[in-house]
């Protein structure tokens, strides 16, 4: 499930989980000034955005967010 | 997509820094430091956010002064089957004492004695390591860079370099948001793009994608093959996105269980069990997963409220993705949690020399864009590594004067790298991305290897270049990027497989087909670069007699696969391996 949700009701657009996202899940929206999850499957359950959030607006589940090929 | 973007020059950069880990923020703040006037440090995300340094386990290795030098040096060439370049490994244990101190004073905070001492514990390895905090490690180095005046650019993805008369001018790319390309004039340009797992499980690295490599490769930098790695492929949770804590988890006691519930480590590696180097947990996975006893599992069930408290100190975000996924609960590990291993992360990394100058002038290369043979794995060495390549960029850029006007590349870079935009109904990345994952990931191809396997393997990977590759189609700028990795990936993975076959042994990486150790043929690097649009081949002898250290000139079986024999699990005939089972 990787990130699940950005409480539009907290968040202040501060834009600080865009910034911290090293893979461009999140973007800003320009009109309502909200972050918002773009780009899902690139989500890596990072947990960099929920922990820096400052309004803890952000939930994210460490479940893979697409098809994972693994070792075995 | 149709773009309307600006090209943007960027002008009198004296050095310019690829990427945005311990490694490059390290060689943009020495570049400063050793007088360059302009420093830019360019990221794909954002500077202290990227790679793997951010995600780095809350532990470094570092040789302290009262450390014995000449016993770390032997530990790590060993480790590196003798592959190192000895003297860059020296001169970085020698270094890391000093980049730790410098760390404290750029405001990073690391785990103190009362007295004021660092205090060590012990971690994988024979000798204790020193602890950080997390995130707090990049951060404290990205807000230092500023601070002494290093240029931070954000978001823009650099898609090759500039080249004149066999030079490095700098480098092209465009911006994630903006789609504006921008081309950057440098006179000296150094490369810390880190190694890639090529996007296969654990958090801290889906952003790795050898980028530095193939950006290397195109202007014809000479790379090493990319075969061998003191680090062949990490372990990570297998099912579930957690990231790096390994170090960490093991040393406070964690253990691992095959699916018999045998805590197979300790027959395999009595001494070290499960702080065993990852060459040997890795091989030794792969071995129990050959023998039908895999799933592996981490138990960490035992760990009291002192434990954990450390835990949730240095691993503040693996604590909470275990937590997420009920692993952990009431500060408690409540669960086993299943493991394998990573994607292989052999690194065809830029061959620098003791001043991590490439072969091609006016770059440099540091952290784990180089090959292991020059920077072994870990924050310290790519720490290290940096500080000496900005060092010695900064020094370059003042001696070799402006490098000159690169004839109309910069135009036909651009079309190049927005070529995908032209087809979004063209292939999607991540369905090319999964074609490749499954040619190299899967552990009987780079990690338990045997030269008809790799053969196959190397096949889908051509097929991908040239089928795949140049139908690849982007909706809009953050799949250009994801396009662009993928075609760097897919070079990354045909180096490697190319100089894993070519390497006719086994060598800290299982091979069944090769099991001894060659010391007679094969104290060598594999090397290769691009010359007229050819890739040419060679290799290169070590010059182990100039070495402190240097092995018994004997091939013998692999002690990997002693191990394995020794508990009955192979043995080996007309030079091969054959399975207990067969």
């Amino acid at each position: 499930m990787g990130i699940r949700v950005i409480d539009p009701k907290l968040c202040i657009g501060c834009n600080v989980c865009v910034d911290v996202c090293p893979l461009d899940v999140i973007r800003l929206d320009s009109s309502t000034k909200k972050a918002y999850i773009k780009y899902l499957r690139e989500c890596q359950s990072c947990f960099l955005c929920e922990v820096e959030c400052p309004e803890d607006a952000i939930q994210v589940v460490s479940v893979h967010e697409r098809r994972m090929v693994t070792a075995w | 997509m149709a773009l309307q973007v600006q090209t943007h020059t960027i002008d009198g950069i004296d050095v310019l820094v690829i990427g945005g880990g311990i490694a490059a923020t390290f060689a943009a703040i020495k570049a400063k430091q050793a007088g360059a006037r302009r420093v830019v440090q360019v990221d794909k995300g954002t500077v202290g956010k990227t790679g793997n340094s951010c995600f780095a386990a809350g532990v470094i290795h570092v040789c302290f002064p009262e450390d014995d030098l000449d016993d770390r040096v032997l530990r790590l060439t060993r480790a590196q089957g003798y592959l190192a370049q000895q003297d860059l490994i020296r001169d970085h244990l020698q270094e890391s004492h000093v980049i730790l101190e410098e760390l404290r004073r750029y405001g990073v905070h690391l785990v103190m004695n009362t007295d004021g001492s660092y205090r060590r514990m012990a971690g994988r390895g024979a000798y204790p390591i020193v602890q950080f905090f997390s995130t707090q490690l990049m951060d404290s180095l990205r807000k230092y860079a500023q601070s002494i005046g290093v240029e931070q650019i954000n978001r823009l993805y650099l898609t090759d370099l500039l080249s004149r008369n066999g030079e490095v001018t700098g480098a092209v790319g465009f911006h994630q948001h903006s789609g504006d390309f921008h081309a950057l004039r440098a006179r000296a340009t150094v490369l810390a793009t880190g190694s890639t797992y090529y996007k296969s499980i654990h958090p801290g690295q889906r952003d790795c994608s050898g980028d530095g490599f193939a950006m290397a490769y195109r202007i014809g930098a000479t790379l090493g093959g990319g075969e061998q790695n003191d680090q062949p492929a990490n372990a990570m949770p297998a099912r579930v996105d957690v990231g790096p804590g390994m170090n960490k988890w093991m040393g406070e006691g964690a253990y691992f269980l095959n699916s018999k519930g045998e805590r197979f480590m300790v027959r395999y590696s009595p001494k070290l069990k499960e702080r065993s180097g990852l060459p040997q947990i890795v091989a030794f996975f792969c071995i129990e997963a050959r023998m039908g006893r895999a799933p592996i599992m981490m138990d960490a069930r035992h760990f009291g409220p002192e434990q954990m408290g450390r835990l949730y100190q240095m691993l503040p975000l693996p604590q909470r993705e275990f937590e997420s996924v009920g692993v952990v609960q009431d500060g408690k590990f409540r669960k086993t949690v299943e493991f394998c291993p990573t994607g292989p992360t052999t690194r065809p990394g830029v061959v620098v020399d003791r001043d991590y100058a490439s072969r091609t002038p006016r770059l440099f290369a540091a952290g784990e864009a180089c090959p292991p043979s020059a920077v072994v794995t870990g924050l310290a060495a790519a720490a290290t590594s940096g500080a000496r390549a900005g060092t010695s960029a900064a020094r370059c850029a003042r001696d070799a004067g402006d490098p000159g006007d690169e004839n109309g590349q910069v135009g036909e870079l651009r079309e190049r790298a927005f070529a995908p935009l032209a087809r979004p109904e063209g292939l999607e990345s991540e369905h090319v991305l999964l074609e490749l994952q499954e040619a190299v990931i899967p552990y009987d191809v780079l990690l338990l290897r045997e030269g008809r396997r790799m053969a196959r393997a190397l096949q889908r990977v051509e097929t991908i270049r040239d089928q795949d590759l140049p139908m690849l189609g982007a909706y809009d700028l953050h799949y250009l990027r994801l396009c662009h990795e993928v075609k760097n990936l897919t070079l990354t993975a045909e180096l490697t497989l190319k100089a894993a076959i070519e390497r006719k042994e086994t060598r800290n990486i299982l091979r069944e087909d090769y099991p001894f150790t060659d010391n007679v043929n094969w104290l060598k690097w594999i090397r290769v670069r691009q010359e007229g649009g050819e890739q040419k081949w060679w290799t290169e002898d070590i010059p182990i007699d100039t070495y402190p250290v240097a092995p018994k000139r004997e091939a013998e079986l692999a002690y990997l696969w002693k191990m394995a024999r020794d508990q009955g699990v192979v043995s080996v005939k007309d030079g091969r391996i054959e399975w207990a089972s067969e």
